[in-house]
């Protein structure tokens, strides 16, 4: 179901971006840029009236076919976010309903969003040739090490090292990730495997875009004895990303990425001297996020994306606030990466959930298939 | 003159976003040190004070004093600067609840007729000095079963929960109602009036804690008509403690109170209610804290203190489940939007509960014919 989700969400983009498609995008001759002035009037029209019809930057700015593909992206989100906001409403948030009725409204919301925010994108940036030109290829290697901070009234872990690993092969990743707590025994382990059904891999020229569709399955284990529990589950989830590209030249460099899947989890209570049955608690994976390659003095692998993910069992948990609303919401963030070298780089992120959630991080890629005589899979 | 302001005007922005986002932290922090202010009241000449905040202080002038119980029984402590002589009425009492003399230099107390059951008035006089008076059905302090009834989530359909009350008062032996939040759908003072209002077809005491609807507004008005969100009480040896969670969260304030009552109720059995639920059976729903952690460390806090019965609202519907081996119910039968497909429609709860035997008995009870 979950993956089917994605592939609609993707159909939806890509029949938006038909046309696109069938003409390669390719930036304007120099001689016809905009002006900085007609840049500035086209970015104050995409966020009034821009921000009720999307697209409005670009028809200002005279690129009326984008302009269409982004209020049809902004009228597909719309829709889905009334058809999965107005599912949990009128289903009285149903046992049976909720989990898809969620998926459909944030997959909603995040296309609503990233086609403001490209309509705003697209208007602004002078260098969407230079974002064309950058090389999308895969790591074949990649490592991470890097401590992260807690700030939350109900948070016990509050200082965290951090690593990661990930491996491809072909069509094949592996990641495995633990982070433990500095000033306690917790720990966290992750493994990930997934499967690219659609995109780029190690040791592909890199040049297109950056699309991908992968079928991830994930293991997970927390242990939090100062709070008395663990918890540990097997998930399985899509993760696509779409190149905004696709919708018109301009947006070269921008990106939006969903995943949607399901946790089958379970609590265990580890309470000194007693013994306590387990509860089993599911949890829905949702996320979305739009991103933006980062294109100059920086290498292959440097981008910032903007999210949101509903997961609520991970440290921070979703937002809390005083009243009506509070802990439906999943969490929001930024996350950052920015290659020195087309090995060494820097990876930053903060988020709030139900409290803050800060981090920092050294990466090593290594470009290139890991294995020798995989096949490329570009 | 701009540069000695300008530097000002960006402290004051700066300590006011940090306190924006240290309160998205603790949502629930204003209503938890609200909490300490009920119950005490002080008009120059008689200071009241109510012991653990069971009972809300509705009116004080010279003459009268009202007061909404929260539990069914509790401590008035009165400090008179001078004797003084007022009329003293007490709202959502159990019927059968009187008000008794427990240390005083001749305070005297006279019934006064009353038009409901749950409501009794006296005439009373208070020498100077302090008067300790204690409000309790007879019974109340002695080990005992007894049965309550649970209901929550009510919200838009104020108008028809006499429904509810209506065939809760054909119950017989059901000592109060117990509530699990979302009394209305804003939380407004013209929503909590017309609440209070219907409960006087009810004829027992309603106590109960607040839900995520009754926090609409930036000061919701809750605690000044039903009194404290976060309290404890005993009734005929089973521990109570509601807990404030409709922020989907509990405050660091409540955590330690709860140490208090966890530790208090350790031996004893115990109830533990609360709107939002630390965990949703349905766990793809979410309808719980906003973080599993702290609902599973929440969890785990409450069956290491030997907890014996959780109750929840929020979720309209009702579920039976265990929460870290705690028989668990969510009851968010009011009258609120329901959760559709679930065959269940209005409902309350009937709970037997006994202080050596723990939880004996639940029945739920109908109230639509559709169901």
């Amino acid at each position: 179901m979950v993956r089917g989700l994605s592939l609609l969400v993707s159909s939806a983009l890509i029949a938006a971006s038909m046309p696109a498609l069938a003409e390669p995008a390719s930036p304007k001759p120099e001689e016809a840029s905009p002006t900085s002035s007609e840049r500035a009037v086209a970015a104050t029209t995409s966020v009034v009236p821009g921000v009720i019809l999307h697209g409005t930057g670009h028809y200002v700015l005279g690129e009326p076919d984008t302009a269409k593909r982004l209020l049809i992206v902004e009228g597909i989100g719309l829709g889905m976010v009334l058809v999965g906001g107005g599912t949990l409403a009128l289903a009285g948030a149903s046992r049976y309903l909720s989990g898809p009725a969620t998926v459909v409204a944030a997959s909603g919301f995040g296309l609503f969003f990233g086609s403001f925010l490209a309509d705003l994108y697209g208007v602004t940036t002078t260098d969407a040739d230079a974002a064309r030109r950058r090389s999308r290829s895969v790591a074949g290697a990649e490592t991470e090490i890097g401590y992260q901070r807690v700030a939350g009234p109900t948070v016990h872990e509050t200082d965290i090292v951090f690593q990661r690993v990930a491996l491809r092969a072909g069509d094949f990743r592996v990641t495995p990730s633990a982070w433990f707590a500095a000033h306690s025994t917790g720990v966290r382990y992750r493994i990930e495997g997934a499967y690219r059904i659609l995109g780029s891999t190690p040791g592909a020229s890199g040049r297109g875009t950056s699309d991908y569709l992968d079928v991830v399955v994930g293991g997970l284990h927390h242990r939090a004895p100062k709070q008395l529990f663990s918890r540990s589950s097997i998930e399985l989830q899509a993760d696509t990303r779409f190149d905004f590209a696709h919708l018109g030249a301009t947006l070269h460099g921008l990106f939006f990425e969903l995943s949607a899947g399901y946790a089958a989890g379970r609590i265990d209570y580890e309470i000194p001297g007693m013994t306590v049955p387990s509860d089993y608690d599911p949890v829905l994976l949702t996320r979305f996020g739009i991103g933006a390659i980062f294109r100059g003095r920086t290498h292959v692998g440097s981008e910032a994306v903007i999210y949101y993910d509903h997961r609520h069992d991970e440290i921070i948990g979703g937002l809390v606030s005083r009243g009506l609303g509070s802990g439906a919401l999943g969490r929001f963030g930024v996350d950052g990466r920015w290659f020195f070298s087309s090995n060494l780089g820097v990876a930053a992120f903060v988020e709030i959930g139900s409290a803050w959630h800060l981090g920092t991080s050294m990466v090593f890629r290594q470009d290139g298939a890991l294995l020798s005589g995989v096949k490329d899979g570009s | 003159m701009k540069r000695v302001i300008a530097p000002r005007a960006r402290e004051v922005l700066f300590v006011c976003g940090l306190q924006l986002v240290v309160a998205c932290q603790r949502p629930a922090e204003e209503r938890a040190r609200r909490d300490l202010d009920v119950g005490h009241a002080d008009n120059g000449v008689l200071g009241v004070n109510v012991p653990g905040g069971l009972a809300a202080v509705r009116v004080f002038t010279s003459d009268r004093l009202v007061l909404w119980s929260s539990a069914p029984g509790w401590e008035l402590e009165l400090d008179a600067r001078e004797a003084v002589a007022f009329t003293l009425e007490l709202r959502n009492i159990m019927p059968s609840a009187d008000l008794t003399v427990v240390e005083s230099a001749g305070a005297s107390i006279d019934p006064l007729e009353s038009e409901l059951v749950t409501r009794k008035r006296y005439s009373l006089t208070v020498p100077a000095g302090q008067t300790k008076l204690r409000l309790g059905a007879p019974g109340a302090l002695e080990d005992g079963a007894f049965r309550f009834a649970l209901m929550s989530d009510v919200q838009e359909a104020i108008d028809a929960v006499d429904d509810l009350y209506l065939r809760m008062n054909e119950e017989d032996g059901v000592d109060f109602l117990l509530g699990a939040g979302d009394l209305t759908e804003g939380g407004s003072v013209e929503e909590l009036v017309e609440f209070q209002d219907h409960l006087e077809i009810l004829e027992l005491p309603y106590y109960t804690t607040l839900g995520n609807h009754e926090l609409w507004s930036k000061h919701p008005p809750y605690q000044d008509y039903f009194g404290r969100s976060s309290f404890h009480f005993v009734h005929r040896g089973v521990h109570f403690s509601m807990i404030d969670s409709g922020s989907a969260t509990i405050d660091p304030l409540v955590y330690e109170w709860l140490d208090g009552w966890l530790a208090a109720a350790y031996d004893d059995v115990h109830v533990v209610a609360m709107h939002i639920p630390p965990l949703d059976p349905i766990g793809v729903r979410n309808g719980a804290f906003g973080n599993r952690a702290e609902g599973a460390s929440f969890v785990a806090q409450l069956a290491q203190s030997r907890v014996d019965l959780t109750l929840y609202g929020h979720i309209h519907s009702y579920y039976s489940f265990d929460n870290a081996g705690i028989p668990a119910f969510i009851s968010g039968g009011g009258g609120a939007l329901p959760e559709r497909f679930d065959n269940m429609g209005r409902h309350f709860m009937l709970i037997d509960i006994d202080p050596r035997l723990g939880l004996t008995d639940t029945r739920i009870v109908r109230v639509d014919k559709d169901y």
